[in-house]
Parts: C-alpha cells; sequence; structure tokens
C-alpha cells in the first residue's frame, strides 16, 4: 500500500504522481503573524479560516503549529485538531516537537496524520520516544537533518544525520520508509553571507543523496527560508524556481504558501534566468555577484508573474483545482482541468465529488460573512460552465435521483431577481429547478407542480400584496392536495409571518428563507428528511415598532402654492443628473450584497475602492455609452382633502378616491392625514410616475439567460437603485418647485433619514400596500406617454418604475401599516 | 460601533440611540432586543453591516 495520509473526508498519498505534495505553512504562530494574532485571541474560528483558505487555494495537507511562549500549546493544539478534523477537508501536519502534544494529537485526531518533526539535537532521546508514538498511533514523520552539533549546512553531514534517523525510526521501531520524509534544511541564500553562498547547492545535493541512500523514503522541504531577507515580490519567484529545481533533484513535498506557488510557465523566462544563477551561485565576468545581480533585476523588474493570482494548483492535481477554480470563481481553463479528471472520474463522480463539494464550501463560506454575494455568483458560473462542459457527456438517466424545485414568482409580482438568484445557487448545487416565471397563479402552480412532479415548491415576492397572496394561496394548495414543502422568499415576509398566517394553512412543511442560501439549506433538510415549518416562539422578543406612541399631526401648516394643476412630462433627462442621488449604500451593501461582514474597516475600503467603485462607475458608464437609462418622468400637482383615511383629489372635474390603510397599532398613522380635509380648507398633494425605461430590465434578463450571473447582479441592482435615485431627485425638484427646499439635506444619508420636508410614498410599499391606487394615478398622469403601462394586477411596467405620492405636511415621513 | 442598514442606508449610532424606536442613547447595536427593526425601512438586525 502506498504510504498515504487521511482526513475524515479524504486521503493524499504522500507520493504525489505530480510532485511535490503542497503542505500550507500558514497555520503556524511562528509563521504566520495573522495566525498568531488571532491564536493569541483565541480566536480559534479565525486560526481555522486561514486554514480552510489554504485548502481553498490548493493545500493538501495543513501543517498545524500552536507552539509560541506564553501559550499552553498542549490545550492549543487539541482544541486546534478537533476543530480543524471537522472542519477541514486535508489531513494535517501535526507540528510540535513536544512528545506529550503529539501524543495528545495523534489519540485525537480521526485519520492518519503526519508528525512534524524529530531531529537528533539530544542525541535520539526525543526522536525515540516520537518513533514510539508513531508506530502506536501510525502516522508518518517528518525527520530533520539536525544533529547534536546542529543544523547540517552540507550534504554530506544532512546525508549521515537522515541515515542515522532512518536507522532508529526503520531499524529500531520498524516504521516503513515511506513514512519518513527527510526535511534537509535550506539557508538563505538572499542574505550576501559567504558560507551560504551555496546553501541551495547544498540542499539539492542532500535531496539526492538521500534519496539515492535511504531507498523508499520521502523527503520535504520548507521552501520559505531559501529566499529569507529578500523583496517580498521577488521572494514568490525566486521560491517557485527553486521548489521547481527541487523537484527535479527528487523532492515529494514542499511546505509553502499555497496561495503564493507560482507555476514555472508564468515565470518569465529572464525572472528565472536570474533566480537560477542565484541558487547556482553562479559567477561569471558579466555577473560578479549573481546576488547584486538578482536584487538590481527585481528592483526594477516589474515581475508579471510576481503579481499574478495565487495558482498553488498548478502543481496540485487537477481535483483540486477543479474546486479551487469553483471557490475562486475563476473559469479560465476549467475544461482542461475537467478534461484531465475525465481520465480517471466519470461526469457524475466529477459533479458530486468535486463540484457540488466545492459550491457546498462556497455557501458555508457565504454563511460565515466570508464570502460576499457577487464572488458566490462567479463561483456558480464556474460551476455552470463545468456541468455544461460535463453534461454531453454523461449517461442518459443518469441523475433520475436529483429532487425537483418548482420556482415560481407569485401571481400579481414581477419581481424576479430573488426567485432566480435561488435558481442560480439550487440548479448549481445540483438540483433540478423549474424556474416557471413571473406572475404565477395558485393554479399554475398547482398545475406545474403535478405535472413535473416537484419535490419542494418555492415562491417568491417582493411585494407587501405578495405576502398577503402567499398566505392566501395555502388553503388552496391544501385543497388541491398538495404535501410537498413550501418555501417562502421576499422582502415583505417575516419568520412570524410565515410561522403565524402560513403554515397553519398547509399540511407540509412551510418554510420561511431569508435567502438563496437558505432555500438551499431547506431543500437539503427535506432531503435529510428533517425539514420542518418556520416556528415563531412567543417568549421571543416582539418586534421594537418604531415609534410607539401617538402623534398629534399640526393641522395649520401652510399649504404651499404650487407652480400648476395637472400633468406634465419630463422626457429628456440626462442619467448623469440622477446618478448623485443614487443610494451607494444600500446598492452596494443591498442590492449587490458587498457587505462588510467579517472584514476589517481597511480590507473593507480596499474591496470598495478596487473592485466595487469601479464596476460603479463603468456601470454608470456603460448605461449612458449604450443608451442603458432613459429616465422620463409624469408627475403633477392636484387640489384634494382629506376625509377620515380616504384622500379625494380634483382631477379635472373629476375626483379621483385614494383609500389609505391605518396602522393598527400605536401611533395609528395613516398618508389621509398629512392632509387637511375640506372644512380645514383642502390641500395639495403631488402624484409621481417615474421610469428608467425597459433597455436595462431587457440587457439584465439577456446576461440572466446566458448564465452570466455575476453580470445579472451587477446590472439588476444598479437598474433598481437608479430608478430609485430618480424618484430621489425628482422628489427634490417638486420640494424646489412648491417652494419647501428651505431645509435640503446636503448628502446621501440625508436624504435616507428624509431630512427635508415631507415624504413620498411609494404604491406597493409598506404604508400604501394595496396596488389598486394605481387606477386613479394612471388616470390622472397617464404615464403610458412616457412608456409606462399597467398589468392586470395593477403592477407597472417596465419593471424599474417607481410611483408615489408626494405630501408636503413637515410630519410626513415614511412610515409602515 | 456604528451600523448600516444594507437594505436603505440607515446608520445606527449607539451614541445617538434610536428616538423613533424608542431606543435611549446609549444602547450598543449588540444589546438592541432581537426584535428590533431599521426604523426606516423596517428591516431586521440582520440586515445590519459595520460601519466603521
Amino acid at each position: 500500500m502506498k504510504p498515504s495520509l487521511s482526513s475524515l473526508y479524504q486521503s493524499v498519498e504522500l507520493r504525489q504522481e505530480i510532485p511535490p505534495l503542497l503542505v500550507g505553512e500558514r497555520t503556524n504562530a511562528n509563521g504566520s503573524k495573522l495566525f498568531r494574532e488571532r491564536l493569541l485571541a483565541d480566536d480559534f474560528q479565525g486560526c481555522l479560516q486561514i486554514g480552510l483558505a489554504q485548502e481553498a487555494n490548493g493545500a493538501q495537507v495543513l501543517d498545524l503549529c500552536a507552539a509560541y511562549a506564553g501559550r499552553d500549546e498542549l490545550a492549543d493544539m487539541t482544541t486546534l485538531v478537533s476543530l480543524f478534523a471537522r472542519s477541514v477537508k486535508v489531513p494535517l501536519m501535526i507540528d510540535s516537537t513536544t512528545p506529550e502534544v503529539i501524543e495528545a494529537c495523534l489519540k485525537l485526531y480521526p485519520g492518519r496524520c503526519i508528525v512534524n518533526s524529530i531531529n537528533l539535537e539530544d542525541g535520539g532521546q526525543t526522536a525515540r520516544r516520537v518513533c514510539a508514538l508513531l508506530k502506536k498511533y501510525g502516522a508518518a514523520v517528518v525527520a530533520l537533518t539536525i544533529s547534536e552539533k546542529g543544523m547540517a549546512m552540507r550534504a554530506e553531514e544532512k546525508i549521515a544525520i537522515a541515515q542515522r534517523i532512518h536507522d532508529i525510526a526503520v531499524g529500531e521501531f520498524g516504521l516503513r520508509p515511506g513514512d519518513l520524509l527527510f526535511d534537509a534544511l535550506t539557508f538563505t541564500v538572499g542574505a550576501g553571507d559567504e558560507n551560504l553562498r551555496d546553501a541551495a547547492v547544498q540542499t539539492l545535493e542532500a535531496i539526492r543523496g538521500i534519496k539515492s541512500a535511504l531507498p523508499g523514503v520521502g523527503t520535504i522541504l520548507g521552501l520559505s527560508n531559501i529566499s529569507f531577507g529578500l523583496s517580498p515580490a521577488s521572494r514568490k519567484v525566486l521560491n517557485s524556481v527553486f521548489l521547481h529545481e527541487a523537484v527535479a533533484a527528487g523532492l515529494d513535498a514542499a511546505i509553502v504558501d499555497a496561495g503564493k506557488v507560482i507555476p514555472l510557465a508564468r515565470i518569465d523566462e529572464k525572472d528565472r534566468a536570474f533566480c537560477l544563477d542565484l541558487l547556482y551561485d553562479r559567477r561569471s565576468e558579466t555577473v560578479p555577484d549573481p546576488l547584486l545581480a538578482f536584487i538590481e533585476h527585481f528592483k526594477s523588474a516589474t515581475s508579471a508573474a510576481a503579481d499574478a493570482a495565487p495558482a498553488g494548483n498548478a502543481f496540485a492535481g487537477a481535483e483540486q483545482a477543479v474546486f479551487a477554480q469553483v471557490v475562486e470563481g475563476n473559469k479560465e481553463g476549467v475544461e482542461d482541468n475537467l478534461a484531465m479528471l475525465l481520465e480517471r472520474l466519470t461526469p457524475l463522480a466529477i459533479i458530486n465529488q468535486i463540484l457540488v463539494p466545492a459550491m457546498r464550501h462556497v455557501g458555508e463560506l457565504f454563511g460565515r460573512g466570508e464570502l460576499l454575494l457577487p464572488f458566490v455568483l462567479q463561483s456558480a458560473e464556474v460551476m455552470k460552465k463545468a456541468v455544461s462542459w460535463l453534461e454531453p457527456l454523461m449517461e442518459k438517466g443518469a441523475d433520475t435521483q436529483q429532487t425537483r424545485v418548482l420556482l415560481a414568482t407569485v401571481q400579481g409580482d414581477v419581481h424576479d431577481i430573488g426567485k432566480n438568484l435561488v435558481d442560480i445557487i439550487l440548479s448549481n448545487n445540483g438540483y433540478k429547478v423549474y424556474n416557471i416565471g413571473i406572475k404565477i397563479p395558485a393554479e399554475t402552480v398547482i398545475e406545474q407542480a403535478r405535472a413535473l412532479k416537484a419535490d419542494v415548491i418555492g415562491l417568491s415576492g417582493l411585494l407587501v400584496k405578495s405576502a398577503m397572496i402567499m398566505r392566501d394561496s395555502m388553503a388552496q394548495y391544501r385543497e388541491a392536495g398538495l404535501t410537498q414543502p413550501i418555501l417562502l422568499g421576499g422582502a415583505a415576509l417575516t419568520p412570524r409571518f410565515v410561522a403565524e398566517s402560513c403554515a397553519p394553512e398547509y399540511p407540509g412543511p412551510v418554510v420561511y428563507c431569508q435567502d438563496a442560501f437558505a432555500g438551499l439549506k431547506a431543500v437539503r433538510a427535506f432531503e435529510e428528511g428533517r425539514l420542518t415549518s418556520t416556528v415563531w416562539s412567543a417568549s421571543g422578543v416582539a418586534a421594537v415598532k418604531p415609534g410607539a406612541r401617538d402623534v398629534e399631526i399640526v393641522r395649520d401648516n401652510p399649504v404651499p402654492a404650487v407652480p400648476f394643476l395637472g400633468v406634465r412630462y419630463v422626457e429628456a433627462i440626462d442619467p448623469a443628473q440622477v446618478f448623485p442621488f443614487v443610494n451607494k449604500q444600500a446598492l452596494f451593501r443591498g442590492r449587490w450584497g458587498y457587505r462588510r461582514a467579517k472584514l476589517l474597516a481597511e480590507e473593507y475600503e480596499t474591496l470598495i475602492r478596487e473592485t466595487v467603485e469601479p464596476a460603479y462607475e463603468g456601470l454608470m458608464r456603460r448605461a449612458v455609452e449604450e443608451g442603458l437609462l432613459s429616465p422620463k418622468v409624469a408627475y403633477g400637482y392636484f387640489r384634494c382633502w382629506s376625509e377620515g383615511d380616504a384622500l379625494l383629489v380634483e382631477d379635472g372635474g373629476v375626483t379621483r378616491r385614494f383609500d389609505f390603510p391605518r396602522q393598527a397599532e400605536a401611533p395609528h398613522l395613516c398618508i389621509a392625514d398629512y392632509f387637511k380635509s375640506a372644512e380645514e380648507g383642502g390641500d395639495v398633494a403631488g402624484f409621481f410616475v417615474v421610469s428608467v425605461g425597459e433597455v436595462i430590465g431587457r440587457e439584465a434578463q439577456a446576461l440572466y439567460a446566458a448564465n452570466r450571473y455575476h453580470d445579472y447582479l451587477m446590472l439588476h441592482g444598479f437598474g433598481v437603485e437608479v430608478t430609485d435615485g430618480l424618484a430621489e431627485y425628482w422628489h427634490a425638484a417638486m420640494r424646489r418647485e412648491m417652494g419647501i427646499a428651505g431645509c435640503e439635506p446636503q448628502d446621501q444619508a440625508g436624504l435616507v433619514t428624509q431630512a427635508y420636508q415631507g415624504s413620498r410614498f411609494g404604491f406597493g410599499y409598506p404604508a400604501c400596500p394595496d396596488l389598486e391606487a394605481h387606477r386613479p394615478v394612471f388616470a390622472m398622469l397617464r404615464p403610458e406617454r412616457i412608456g409606462v403601462t399597467l398589468t392586470e394586477n395593477m403592477l407597472m411596467v417596465p419593471e424599474q418604475t417607481t410611483s408615489a405620492i408626494i405630501a408636503h405636511h413637515p410630519q410626513a415621513k415614511y412610515f409602515a401599516v | 460601533m456604528r451600523m448600516i442598514c444594507a437594505n436603505c442606508g440607515y446608520v445606527y449610532d449607539p451614541e445617538a440611540g434610536d428616538p423613533l424606536g424608542a431606543v435611549p442613547p446609549g444602547v450598543a447595536f449588540e444589546a438592541l432586543p432581537e426584535g428590533w427593526v431599521c426604523p426606516l425601512c423596517y428591516a431586521g438586525k440582520e440586515a445590519f453591516d459595520p460601519l466603521d
């Protein structure tokens, strides 16, 4: 049997077909500042993150070291080993020289690990104690070429010490030669120390010598020592070139920062020549000092390879490469790696054993706030590309066991970004998704659920009305005999509403899903037979609704003079005028999902500056250049008066009636309160319908259809927030026209908190959820002229359109009924 | 630490509290009741993101 290591999840051969075996070095309190800081802060989860990142970058084994002055190594290591054993897929290298710690970890670890390390510093006493443990628990070991005289510098010393350790481990304790990895140690060639000029040469010779003198043993090397003292960018290149040379000399494993290994092919020929001269200490007349030449070269050269993205997977197997590509959202060349995998695995095995676990890992990272939505979508694009490439190669009917999920946006609602995100996440996690579209009546859901034999039904909708429709259709689904789980998602839903108003009406589980990953979790729970309805415990804290006290609405505020009565249209608005009104926080964090979550303030700032702002600027530019936006407004001012909860609006001889709902709880607000009654002398109200046109929506749908999930999310979110920006922009224009713009907000934050006089209340939104109000609004404003029409369900088309009633009353602010 | 609502951009500043939600000044975001919602858009606590 080939010497291997294993974790709970997988085994790894010590001798890779394409060496070297990559051992991640960043989970080491002595080698990584970040790891040390987290360890000192008892942030074990944070330590784990570093390990997971190494794994994602292609590490096949993780070196774990918690030996640090002032810490309890035994306690730290046992905690970390238990945590890593559960959460990390690759096997561990227990990095300790203390036999008690080593034994505790070997006892604890649910697989076969490797110990780092033994040596002959004390003549072999400790090495023998550890060898006894290795034999007892069955583990491999790293042996350093250190003797009573210290670290061996010359090749022949290194080989001699290796021979002595071999005699102890194999001769005295009966370990298998294949379980020994000799580290011939290396020293820096970057310090200019005359004694170390040939350090690389000695190490490479020792690797060759050990391999020939001790048949069957392996070799390992901590790579980064070679370049100690040099600049970070040049170290990356030198380390990679040295690794290549060492592998050529017979190296089997390397301890590296897995994310920083550069494949040789990506290293510039010239860079490489300077590295080789330095490593082999080649002096010539033209290059009297290779070290100086190296430093000089890398000072001026902006090495392409040194700045390149991590490519630790180049040496690792194609399996790790594909896994890493999905996690990193890197599509490039995925077909080549898949083709390599096909030599050993069936297409279905590739999907189930590599791609789906990779997406699962992505989901876990998202769940922990370590991966943001746009990056998740890039991962999903890689998944989609990989599966599409594999699908034609699959045997027909090979996937009949897939769980089938029906998705629909409910009747009367056209919003489909949420539903489409669920589709993207579920279908790219291996489920069969039938996305039957928007505005789907309950009858169609029932019919399709039967026809498609859906195992799970997912219903979505943004509007307040959609939540009501979901609630009201539960009984219909029950009466139709459906019993499969129903997942509900949408901005207007709450767990409480689903638990109290929806779940009791339906026999199967009814589950609230906060986002697409909650949907994924629910489908998995269904497969495992443990999906249950959302529950709301009455013991939980009740929602604190803002302003929970009645307020007196002032009745004698002045009625502003409006510039005209009736309707006007504004059709030539430059998008550039609208952009300053876009709520960038809501766009970046809300619509796009670039939330700070666990990032440090500076890291988030960098993300915003280097990734998000440029994306936003690119979209603004594109929108203008390609005519994606054509902002238009239909608006007007009308005389009106309130009657109880109703507002009556005078429209050229016709009286239009708006019945507004009143809050059931304090402070019992109602939009009608902000307008004077006939007895109080009447009032004026503003109305508008604003739209950025249909092009941007069409463009977004095309991206979705082309599986460009990331760009779809970006463009869709951009359209939503520019539409809202247009509403802000026009609301400000109307405040100016009414002469109530005396205290205008100076920044975006002021717009958010309504630091202006009055308020706009959108139809279909919390203060007036009933879309029936669109009937009189359309009769008054006739926005068909700017290209906006109403569906039979009172929704406006195109999607990127919004409407509102404008109240000028100083006390009027957002509220929800 | 100030927290921002990812849905609408409202900023919860513990030094100011949330007068609309009857939260007095000096209450840390973490200490707000689970049922607390954004006073402007009614999103729950989970919609909030660290601002600084």
